[in-house]
């Protein structure tokens, strides 16, 4: 019985040792493909269905914790920010019959949607943010997307330290959904540059991730290969899935 | 009724005896049992991966500091990153961290403990979410083919067997000479079984869908029910730790009511009865 027990307690010990590079080679050798399949498994179960919850003032976080990264670098951003963005132009454009550029003044005048709604970060923790703007498929639509179109790109101003831009995009169907903001107020005020001023997308049935901050421009387009790193976003080409519903 | 009387009145014409080996645990049972396994394995080392992305646990709906449950964080003392657990507010300062590392890369849980081993938070995902899947599946297929061969009659708890809780338990505890007569499973066994298959696992999916957003607006009243977001994910934290110390107490029960007999039946399907094995419904 102690041989037995030694031997169990050797390899368990054994185990633990090996888990290093055993972790490592399954995460990225040819199991990777498996892994990586199940987005769309969950794309398909869960995918996008009814409105994301609304709440009442009162659940307002005040200081809305700011997700991703802060105010960017990027040179022409901080020039629109000293302007107040008076100068800030939204471009739609790409698989488009009537390419857009849009005013501040403009875009709240393409659409008035506000929603108080829960924003869940992919690390785990939740605000409750009141959110104000235009929803997304109206300003879409006045460009007049093309049928062959499928997806909406957003440039960003952000660029992490690499020099990597910022981007994410979602396909017509989600853009589509009412609850799916250009918001350009939050709690009541103009967004801060760290909360993604002068526009950012709101969309609260996925996770944080998915609400790129500092919209530049718009691109609709039929494939997201070609763009970027060709995963769809900048989080999505480090590894994130696309579809964020869980 | 005597004991010898209760035994022959349960033991409805069963002739299994001491030291007859018997066909326990058919190939399905066999296959999903350590699939299942496996899947926990990799869902308590993906799920601790995730959590070290916010190391904390709120009973709330909104990230809420003031109904926070467990937090686990770094401070400095003396120039040297020390590690903080908070319990309901009650802060216990654990031993010091070994090196000076910045104070945002101390980990609640160390690399050994989580899958991928180094930070990454969207590896972790993949894993769990992946073998969320092939857990559900499996507790499915264990559940249609025992349901199939009438084999879940064997498991399922019944009224009588929860007469049988205490004596089984004196029995235990050498405070009683025998146990009551039971069938496969003894009635400890079966209430384990049943609230690790029929309760735990179905909470542990329920409270880990109710943290989906694409859920919360498909199923609008699941997450309210559980007390908002982050109240799922403090649910679904307790039960992952209350499956490990089932785990600890099954692994400890395996060995000590023996071990190799007790291997054998889930690898090969043949158990060797015990003295009290089968001589009740």
């Amino acid at each position: 019985m102690k041989r037995r027990l030694f031997v169990a307690s050797s390899l368990s010990a054994l185990g633990l040792t090996a888990c290093g590079p055993v972790k490592e080679s399954l995460t990225n050798g040819p199991f990777r493909n498996v892994l990586l399949s199940t987005e769309k498994l969950n794309h398909g179960v869960i995918g996008t269905h009814g409105l994301a919850r609304e709440y009442r003032e009162a659940d307002i976080d005040r200081n809305f914790r700011v997700n991703g990264l802060d105010t960017p670098s990027d040179a022409t951003y901080a020039a629109l920010s000293k302007g107040r963005f008076r100068e800030y132009r939204l471009v739609v454009d790409g698989l488009v019959d009537r390419p857009q550029t849009l005013s501040l003044a403009e875009l709240r005048a393409a659409g008035d949607r506000t929603q108080i709604t829960r924003h869940d970060c992919v690390e785990g923790w939740s605000a409750i943010g009141k959110w104000r703007g235009a929803p997304l498929g109206t300003v879409l639509a006045t460009a007049q997307p093309k049928t062959t179109a499928r997806y909406c790109v957003f440039h960003c101003f952000d660029a992490d330290q690499s020099g990597e831009r910022y981007y994410e995009s979602l396909d017509l169907h989600e853009a589509a959904h009412p609850q799916t903001l250009l918001a350009l107020d939050l709690n009541d005020k103009p967004l801060d540059d760290d909360h993604g001023a002068p526009v950012r997308l709101k969309i609260p049935t996925q996770l944080g991730y998915k609400s790129a901050k500092w919209v530049q421009r718009i691109e609709l387009v039929a494939d997201l290969t070609p763009v970027g790193g060709g995963s769809g976003g900048y989080w999505e080409d480090q590894g994130y899935e696309w579809y964020a519903g869980i | 009724m005597t004991s010898e009387a209760s035994v022959e009145a349960f033991s409805g014409g069963r002739t299994e005896v001491r030291g007859e080996r018997v066909y326990r645990h058919d190939v399905v049972a066999r296959t999903t049992h350590w699939v299942w396994a496996l899947a926990i394995l990799v869902l308590v080392m993906s799920g601790l991966q995730i959590f070290n992305a916010a190391p904390y646990l709120d009973a709330s709906d909104k990230s809420n500091p003031a109904r926070r449950v467990l937090a686990f964080g770094a401070v400095t003392v003396d120039g040297q990153p020390v590690r903080v657990t908070s319990v309901f507010g009650h802060r216990f300062t654990s031993a010091r961290v070994a090196d000076t590392a910045p104070l945002s890369d101390v980990r609640a849980f160390p690399e050994w403990a989580t899958l991928p081993g180094e930070q990454d938070l969207a590896d972790g995902r993949r894993w769990h979410l992946l073998f969320a899947w092939v857990l559900f599946v499996a507790w499915l297929a264990y559940l249609v083919s025992q349901g199939i061969r009438g084999k879940l009659r064997e498991l399922v708890m019944r009224p009588a067997d929860f007469k049988k809780l205490v004596p089984m338990q004196l029995y235990y505890c050498r405070l009683r000479k025998e146990p009551p007569p039971y069938g496969t499973y003894n009635p400890l066994q079966k209430l384990t079984y049943n609230v690790v298959l029929f309760v735990m696992f179905p909470l542990l999916i329920i409270t880990g869908l109710a943290l989906s957003p694409g859920i919360d607006s498909a199923i609008p009243w699941l997450t309210p029910i559980l007390g908002g977001r982050q109240f799922a994910r403090t649910w679904h934290f307790l039960l992952m730790a209350l499956l490990i110390g089932y785990f600890a107490t099954h692994l400890f029960l395996v060995i000590t009511t023996g071990m190799w007999n007790n291997m054998r039946s889930m690898i090969t399907g043949w158990f060797v009865l015990g003295e009290h094995d089968g001589v009740g419904p």
